[in-house]
C-alpha cells in the first residue's frame, strides 16, 4: 500500500467537499493510504504576484512537514500542486535560497531536504495507481458516457518546469476515463481557461470565459464535463447557473470531479461520492 | 645562443585598449636572448611585416615572437614574413594577447601582467624551436558531392566544367533535392522545375560527372588530397542501363495508389514499383523493398505483376546492395535540410486536422504536377478554401524549439500570397507574422507588389489552432492594435522551422564534421571560410550550413566548388610538418597510439614491430603524444622540453 501525506489547500476544506470526499472514497480501493497530519499552511500561490518569497517559504514549510514523515506529498488542488512544485524546483537548483528558507523555517524546527515529492491527482491515478489496476476494479463501466475533460491550467502549464501532463496536448485523464468505459472525445474548447482567477477582479469576464466553454460542451452533445481542480469545479459546477445567465444561455452539463466518476465506475455509492455537493444537474447522468 | 625578436602588435585599439604595448615592448627588451622588441599598430600590415623583415636583418634574428592575436588568424601571415625574412617558418612563435589577455580581462594592469608571462613563455620557446620542412602529396584531382539537390548540382556542374571529374552522389532515387518540389520560386516567380530541370538534365549527361543515386556514404578514410569513400549503392531491383522509365511497372504493380509519395509529401500514394516525379533523373523505375510484396513475403499473385508487365524484362529482384570505392581529392558536402516536425507543435493543429498543411505540402498542392494537378484543394473535402491562413515562424525564433529564422518563410509565404491570388481570386488571405523580412536583392519590392494583392496581416504567433469541423479557428493577439482576433478559416498553411537532416549528428561523426549548436554543419569562420569544415579537404555549401534561399544556396555551391578547385588544380600539396613522428629507440611497439589516433595516421609495422605516423593522414592533434607510455610519440615543435621551458618561464 502506498502512503502519501494529504495536504488539502484551502478551498477544497472550505467548499469543495466533494472533492475530498471522492478522494479518501475511491483511494482506499486503489491500495493508496493518505496521512492526515497538523500545522500546514497556505500554499502560496495566492501570494505569488505580491510576495514571491512568501509563497516560497509557505510552500517550503508544508513539503518540510511532509519530508519530517518521509512520504511524498499528494496535492489534488493543481495551484497547491504548480507552488509547491515550482518551489521545489526553485530549491533544488538554488543551495542559497535554500539555506535562506531553511533558516526561517529553523524557528519550527524544520528543514527542507528535497527528498519529498509533490504529487497531483494525475500523478496518482495514472502514474503509481495505474490504468490496469483501475480497470481491473471497474464494476460500473461508464458506458459509451461521452466525456468533455477539461485540465485546467495549472495541472499542465508551464511546461518548463515539469508538470504532469503534456501542456498543449495531455491526454492521461482521458485515457484514464477510457478505462473506465466512457468515450472522452476532442473539442476545440478543450483547454480554454475557466476564468476562475479573474473572479475578484472582473467578475464578469470570468463568468463569460465560464459560460462560453460549457455552452460549446452542451452544444457538442456531451454526456459529462469532467474536471480536477476545485477552482475551475466551481466555475463550471457551483456557478454554472450564473454563467448561463452571463451568456444567455441555459445550461444543464453535469460536472463531475474525475474521481467522482471513478468512483461511480468502481461501484461507490453516491452519497458517498459527495454528489449531493455537485450543483450542476449531475443526475442527468444515469449509470449502470 | 638564439637571437630572438619580439613584435608586439596593438590591434588597432583590440589589444592597446587594455593591455599596455608599450610597456610590453620595453619588458620584453630586457628578457634573456631577446635582442630586439618593436610594436606597431597593424603588425599584419605591409608595414608591420616590413618591421619584422628589416628587423631579422639588422639583428640577425634567428628566432622571431609575435604577440598578437590567435595563432588561427596569423600565424600563417607571420609565417610568409619570416620566410621572406630569411628565417625558417617554423622558428615562429605566436602569443595570442588578444584572445587571450585584452578581450578576456577589463583590468589593464592584471590584463598587462598576464601578457607578460605568455610573452616570457613564448620567448622560451623560440629559443627552443626547431626548423621544420614541409613534405609533399600528391592529390587526386577528382572530386565528390555529397547531396544531388542545387548545391550538389551546381557544385557539381562548376567543378565539372572546369575540368574535374566528379561523383556525384545522392541517397533519393532521383537529383533535385527541395527544389525540385517547389512550384515557383521568390521574387522573380519563375518556375522552379524550368529552371531546375535543364540542370538536372545536364549533370545527367555530362562527361565529367559519374552519377550514384540511391546511394549513401558508409564510410571515409584518407585525408586531404587523398580520399577513399565507400559508398552503398542501394538495390532498385531494376536494371538502371535497359529502363526506359515507360512507366508499365508501375501502372502493374499491386500496391499501385497504396503507399504515400514522399516527393508529395505524403499528399498521393504511389506503388512499390515507381518513378519518383515525372521529371525525375534518372527516369528510371525502382521498386520499394519497404512495402514491395515479393520483396516482403516472397510472393505478389502468382507472379510479381511488374516483372510480367516489363517489356525490356529489366526488373531483377536479385539485386543486392552494392558498395563502392571512390578516391578523391576533395569533398563538396551538400546534405540539405529537413522541415520541423510540426506534430510536435501540438498548439498549430498539424495533428489534429487534414486542413492545416505546411509550406511544402502547398506547393504540391499548387504544382502542376502534384497530387491534384495544380488546383488547390482542401485535404479535407477536395473543395477550394474560400479562405486560407498563413502561419509564419512556426518553431522558429523560439527558445523553446529553434532559435534561427529560417530565412525563407516570409517570402514564401508573400509568394503564395500571389499564386493564390492567380489560382483561386478573390478569397481571404491572412497572415499570422512575427516581422516580415524581406532582406535580399528585389525582396523589398517585391513585397511591396504583394501588399497590393491584399491580406489580412495579423502581427503575432497564434496562441491555438482549433478544429470546429467545417473550418479551422485561430486565436491570435495582434500586436499592432494590441487586440485579440479571432480567425475562421478553410486552409491554415504553417511556415515551419528548416531543420537540420534527421541523420546530421550521425553524418557529421562519419565525415569528422563539426556542427554548431543548432545542428548544422560548422564552417571554419563565419565571415572567412564560409564554405571550409576544420576537416582539410572537405567543403560545405547549401542548408547543411544552415537556413538559406536558392540564390545563396547556388552562390555558396559555386564558391565551395572554387575552394575544392585550388586543391584539386594543384599536383601536389604542402603538407603541414607540425605532426608526430617516432623516437624509434624508445618504441615498444605497444600499439596504443594506433588505437587512439582519430585520423588512422598511426600504424604499428608488422616486421619492425615499431608504430609509425602516415604524415599525409596525421592532424598534429598530439593525442599519440600524451597516450605513448614511454614518450616515443613526440609533436614537432611540441616537444617536452620545449613545453617544460614554457612553462618553468611562465611559473
Amino acid at each position: 500500500m502506498k502512503k502519501y501525506v494529504f495536504y488539502p489547500g484551502c478551498v477544497i476544506p472550505t467548499e469543495q467537499y466533494a472533492y475530498e470526499l471522492s478522494i479518501r472514497e475511491i483511494f482506499p480501493l486503489l491500495d493508496i493510504k493518505l496521512i492526515d497530519l497538523k500545522n500546514f499552511s497556505c500554499c502560496g500561490e495566492p501570494m505569488k504576484s505580491v510576495n514571491q518569497m512568501l509563497t516560497i517559504s509557505l510552500s517550503t514549510r508544508n513539503i518540510a512537514i511532509a519530508e519530517a514523515e518521509n512520504l511524498d506529498i499528494f496535492a489534488p488542488c493543481p495551484m497547491c500542486h504548480l507552488a509547491m512544485s515550482e518551489c521545489k524546483r526553485v530549491l533544488d537548483s538554488d543551495e542559497k535560497m535554500k539555506e535562506r528558507i531553511n533558516s526561517f523555517l529553523a524557528d519550527e524546527n524544520l528543514k527542507y531536504e528535497g527528498k519529498s515529492q509533490i504529487v497531483s491527482i494525475i500523478d496518482v491515478l495514472y502514474d503509481a495507481v495505474g490504468l490496469q489496476k483501475i480497470s481491473e476494479l471497474v464494476k460500473k463501466p461508464l458506458k459509451d458516457v461521452k466525456v468533455a475533460v477539461h485540465y485546467g491550467c495549472h495541472l499542465i502549464r508551464p511546461s518548463e518546469i515539469g508538470r504532469p501532463d503534456n501542456s498543449e496536448n495531455p491526454q492521461k485523464i482521458e485515457e484514464i476515463l477510457k478505462v473506465l468505459g466512457a468515450k472522452p472525445a476532442y473539442y476545440p474548447e478543450k483547454l480554454d481557461c475557466c476564468g476562475g482567477l479573474l473572479t475578484s477582479n472582473l467578475p464578469e469576464s470570468a463568468l463569460t470565459k465560464t459560460g462560453q466553454k460549457l455552452q460549446a460542451v452542451q452544444q457538442q452533445g456531451f454526456d459529462a464535463f469532467v474536471d480536477v481542480c476545485p477552482w475551475c469545479h466551481r466555475q463550471y459546477d457551483s456557478k454554472q447557473i450564473k454563467a448561463g445567465e452571463t451568456v444567455a444561455a441555459k445550461l444543464e452539463v453535469p460536472v463531475f470531479y474525475l474521481t467522482q466518476l471513478i468512483g461511480l465506475a468502481l461501484g461507490v455509492n453516491k452519497e458517498k461520492l459527495g454528489l449531493e455537493f455537485n450543483l450542476s444537474p449531475v443526475d442527468k447522468l444515469k449509470i449502470g | 645562443m638564439r637571437r630572438i625578436g619580439v613584435f608586439v602588435c596593438h590591434c588597432g585599439i583590440n589589444i592597446a585598449q587594455n593591455v599596455d604595448v608599450e610597456a610590453l615592448t620595453k619588458y620584453a627588451s630586457h628578457l634573456n636572448g631577446v635582442v630586439v622588441s618593436k610594436n606597431y599598430k597593424y603588425m599584419c600590415s605591409d608595414v608591420g611585416a616590413n618591421l619584422i623583415k628589416d628587423a631579422i636583418k639588422e639583428h640577425k634574428l634567428d628566432g622571431i615572437v609575435v604577440a598578437s592575436c590567435s595563432p588561427r588568424m596569423h600565424e600563417h601571415t607571420f609565417r610568409e614574413v619570416v620566410t621572406v625574412g630569411g628565417i625558417n617558418p617554423y622558428r615562429l612563435e605566436i602569443v595570442n594577447i588578444r584572445e587571450h589577455c585584452s578581450w578576456a580581462h577589463n583590468d589593464r594592469e592584471k590584463a598587462t601582467e598576464k601578457a607578460k608571462s605568455l610573452i616570457r613563455s613564448g620567448v622560451a620557446k623560440a629559443k627552443l624551436l626547431e626548423p621544420l620542412q614541409s613534405s609533399t602529396i600528391k592529390v587526386n584531382p577528382d572530386a565528390l558531392v555529397i547531396g544531388a539537390g542545387i548545391a550538389g548540382i551546381q557544385a557539381s556542374l562548376d567543378l565539372a566544367n572546369e575540368g574535374f571529374k566528379v561523383y556525384l552522389i545522392e541517397k533519393e532515387p532521383s537529383i533535385g533535392g527541395r527544389m525540385s518540389q517547389l512550384d515557383k520560386t521568390f521574387p522573380t516567380l519563375d518556375c522552379s522545375s524550368c529552371i531546375l530541370t535543364p540542370k538536372m538534365m545536364e549533370v545527367a549527361n555530362h562527361p565529367n560527372i559519374t552519377l550514384h543515386t540511391y546511394s549513401e556514404v558508409a564510410s571515409i578514410e584518407g585525408s586531404i588530397g587523398n580520399y577513399t569513400i565507400k559508398v552503398k549503392k542501394k538495390p532498385r531491383y531494376v536494371d538502371l542501363l535497359k529502363c526506359t522509365g515507360c512507366g508499365d511497372c508501375f501502372t502493374a504493380c499491386r500496391l499501385k495508389g497504396r503507399i504515400p509519395n514522399e516527393f508529395d509529401m505524403g499528399m498521393s500514394k504511389r506503388g512499390a514499383a515507381y518513378i519518383p516525379f515525372p521529371q525525375a533523373v534518372p527516369l528510371k523505375a525502382l521498386i520499394d523493398d519497404k512495402n514491395c510484396l515479393f520483396l516482403t513475403r516472397g510472393k505478389c499473385g502468382d507472379k510479381p505483376a511488374c516483372a510480367e508487365a516489363c517489356q525490356q524484362k529489366v526488373i531483377n529482384f536479385d539485386q543486392k546492395e552494392e558498395t563502392i570505392d571512390l578516391k578523391v581529392g576533395a569533398i563538396i558536402v551538400t546534405t540539405g535540410y529537413d522541415l520541423l516536425n510540426t506534430e510536435s507543435l501540438y498548439e498549430y493543429g498539424y495533428a489534429l486536422s487534414p486542413d492545416v498543411i505546411t509550406t511544402l505540402e502547398l506547393e504540391r498542392l499548387i504544382s502542376s504536377s502534384g497530387p491534384t494537378k495544380g488546383e488547390i484543394l482542401r485535404p479535407s473535402n477536395q473543395q477550394k478554401p474560400k479562405s486560407v491562413t498563413f502561419i509564419l515562424c512556426v518553431g522558429s525564433r523560439d527558445e523553446t524549439q529553434c532559435t534561427w529564422c529560417c530565412r525563407i518563410g516570409c517570402m514564401s509565404a508573400l509568394k503564395h500570397i500571389y499564386l493564390l491570388r492567380e489560382k483561386l481570386g478573390d478569397i481571404e488571405i491572412n497572415i499570422c507574422y512575427t516581422d516580415i523580412r524581406s532582406y535580399g536583392k528585389g525582396y523589398e519590392e517585391f513585397y511591396r507588389k504583394i501588399r497590393e494583392h491584399k491580406a489580412n496581416m495579423f502581427r503575432g504567433r497564434p496562441s491555438e489552432v482549433r478544429n470546429m469541423g467545417e473550418y479551422q479557428k485561430i486565436d491570435i493577439f495582434d500586436t499592432t492594435t494590441n487586440k485579440l482576433f479571432e480567425i475562421k478559416t478553410d486552409l491554415i498553411v504553417l511556415v515551419p522551422e528548416l531543420v537540420p537532416r534527421s541523420n546530421a549528428a550521425h553524418f557529421a561523426r562519419l565525415m569528422h564534421l563539426t556542427q554548431s549548436g543548432d545542428g548544422f554543419f560548422l564552417e571554419a569562420h563565419p565571415k572567412l571560410r564560409p564554405m571550409d569544415t576544420f576537416v582539410n579537404g572537405i567543403f560545405i555549401a547549401g542548408c547543411c550550413q544552415g537556413p538559406k534561399d536558392i540564390q545563396d544556396t547556388v552562390s555558396q555551391a559555386s564558391g565551395a566548388a572554387s575552394r575544392a578547385a585550388c586543391i584539386l588544380s594543384k599536383k601536389e600539396l604542402q603538407i603541414d610538418p607540425l605532426i608526430a613522428y617516432v623516437d624509434e629507440e624508445i618504441c615498444a611497439g605497444c600499439g596504443l597510439c594506433v588505437e587512439v589516433c582519430p585520423y588512422e595516421a598511426r600504424v604499428l609495422n608488422e616486421k619492425t614491430k615499431i608504430a609509425e605516423v602516415n604524415a599525409a593522414l596525421c592532424m598534429g592533434c598530439g593525442a599519440c603524444v600524451v597516450t605513448c607510455p614511454s614518450n616515443a610519440s613526440i609533436h614537432k615543435n611540441f616537444t617536452k622540453k620545449q613545453l617544460m621551458n614554457m612553462i618553468d618561464d611562465i611559473m
